[in-house]
């Protein structure tokens, strides 16, 4: 006879087993999508409704005449057909879901949330600067901005009902419930987030009607103080991987501003005829226009230039370099000395 | 020593032998046209494996006695379609049977009919559904009860449907 080994019998033996088919496959898939990115996960509405299931399923694990009490395993909705598929295999002969088992209900409702650690602070959700991420290509190094907006908090109702035969059913539920919130809130970790979940206390439903099927209905309220970030909504942009800086020069040759020659104002020409006389002639050594000015006590004046006649009483006399310009007069009759007055513009 | 005092009540035109005939042809057509059976499972009180503090019974833990058949007139009301308390879960709850059996009947296959006991009633061939009594109908001193006011001679016990965690018969 041989002799039993060193650990021949299993000291425990598992009440719930591992998951297997379907169940695994997207045990296995969570796995591997798992930190797949350095952004946060999606938490929307299903992930949460989701992580609350799994949470019941993990902390309310419960065993009861060596039997696991099964949890439906979905929020039930509308469709009475998703609720047939999730129960089949505890229901009885009637298609109706056998006692005991645990069912979550939640409020359709889903309100702006009260958590205080994701109350907005930032206006109009703007996306703000989340994480920088470094990136090679090959030949350079670089970085890339992640940026995603506030999340959105959202405060979900719900409600764990037992439905069983026997106290001690409902008390080994009471007893999880209790140890589980024994400091008012639990969490539960749903797609990378921690999100709390407070237990709102609980009610009495049992129907204990004299000619009815007796049966225990207790109701725990939760409340998740859960918040919404969806994926879509985030952005990756590029840094700035290198600076390259370039100075525009205008290459054309500035040209000052002109300057423009004054002209040189000569002083005016007066002829002037003291002692009665009436003729007086100038030598000009330069090239210029004489305009007439003003006399005084000049009736008539007639110009000539080098002896030659120019005009009578002229306003403008063209002068050239070395003429000599005599200008005889018809003298008026006052007694002052006439004088015709006649101003320069060289050429 | 229980004293039997003789009912005198309706003597000019009604008495025991008229009151035994009746019966006799009631169940004639009970048990002879109709022929209505149930299945009577019996608790044992003494054999029952239940929890030591509250009593209720333990997975299989359901003793009885040997199950005893007898004819009644079966009702078996419409079943429900509503929901587990505010659960949301939709069941078609089996509506309860209303069984009304002779007294008589119970006194010749002397048995006794009493709270928590199960009924099996076939639906058909293979399919028998089982019934916990929530009403034994022992009071019956009720005029309805009684056979034009002279005594009772039938007990109408209510049961309602139980699940097979509960009791699952042989």
């Amino acid at each position: 006879m041989a002799l039993p080994k060193s650990h021949p019998v299993k000291p425990t033996l598992p009440l719930t087993y591992p998951k297997t088919l379907l169940p695994r496959r997207e045990q296995i898939k969570d796995m591997i999508t798992k930190d797949g990115t350095y952004l946060p996960k999606s938490l929307l509405h299903a992930d949460l409704d989701k992580g609350f299931l799994q949470f019941v399923k993990e902390k309310f694990n419960i065993v009861s005449e060596g039997k696991k009490i099964p949890v439906v395993d979905i929020i039930i909705t509308t469709q009475n057909w998703s609720q047939f598929v999730e129960t089949w295999d505890f229901q009885n002969i009637d298609k109706n879901i056998e006692p005991p088992f645990l069912t979550i209900i939640r409020s359709p409702e889903v309100k702006y949330g009260n958590n205080p650690a994701v109350m907005y602070n930032i206006p109009n959700r703007r996306m703000y600067y989340y994480m920088e991420v470094p990136t090679w290509d090959g030949n350079r190094v670089g970085a890339d901005i992640y940026k995603i907006p506030q999340p959105v908090p959202a405060d979900f109702k719900y409600t764990v009902a037992i439905v069983c035969n026997r106290m001690r059913e409902v008390n080994t539920l009471n007893q999880r419930v209790l140890e589980t919130f024994a400091s008012r809130q639990a969490y539960q970790v749903i797609n990378g987030h921690y999100i709390p979940i407070i237990n709102d206390g609980f009610t009495d439903e049992s129907v204990l009607d004299l000619e009815k099927r007796k049966y225990y209905i207790q109701k725990y309220d939760f409340t998740m103080m859960g918040f919404l970030i969806d994926e879509n909504d985030f952005e990756v942009s590029p840094a700035i991987s290198r600076t390259f800086q370039v100075y525009e020069v205008d290459q054309r040759s500035k040209k000052g501003k002109q300057k423009k020659n004054q002209p040189v104002q000569l002083e005016s020409i007066v002829y002037s005829y003291p002692n009665s006389a009436t003729t007086n002639e100038y030598f000009f050594e330069y090239t210029c226009n004489l305009n007439f000015e003003s006399t005084t006590n000049v009736t008539d004046y007639s110009v000539y230039i080098n002896d030659n006649y120019y005009g009578d009483n002229v306003t403008l006399i063209q002068v050239n370099n070395g003429d000599m310009v005599k200008i005889d007069i018809v003298a008026g009759t006052t007694t002052q000395i006439p004088e015709i007055v006649f101003s320069q513009r060289l050429i | 020593m229980q004293n039997n005092v003789p009912i005198t009540r309706l003597g000019k035109f009604f008495g025991d032998r008229d009151f035994e005939l009746e019966i006799g042809m009631g169940q004639e057509w009970l048990i002879g046209d109709m022929n209505y059976t149930c299945v009577l499972y019996r608790i044992d009180k003494n054999k029952i494996k239940t929890d030591d503090v509250y009593g209720e019974v333990i997975e299989d833990g359901v003793k009885f006695l040997p199950p005893v058949e007898f004819n009644a007139q079966i009702t078996v009301a419409a079943p429900e379609n509503k929901m587990i308390g505010t659960t949301r879960m939709d069941q078609f709850e089996p509506g309860n049977i209303t069984i009304s059996v002779y007294l008589k009947t119970l006194q010749d296959l002397d048995v006794d009919i009493d709270f928590g006991d199960y009924i099996g009633y076939y639906d058909s061939e293979n399919f028998v559904r089982y019934y916990t009594v929530v009403n034994d109908g022992r009071v019956i001193s009720d005029t309805k009860h009684t056979y034009k006011g002279f005594k009772p001679f039938y007990r109408t016990i209510i049961a309602a449907p139980v699940g097979p965690n509960e009791f699952r018969g042989l």
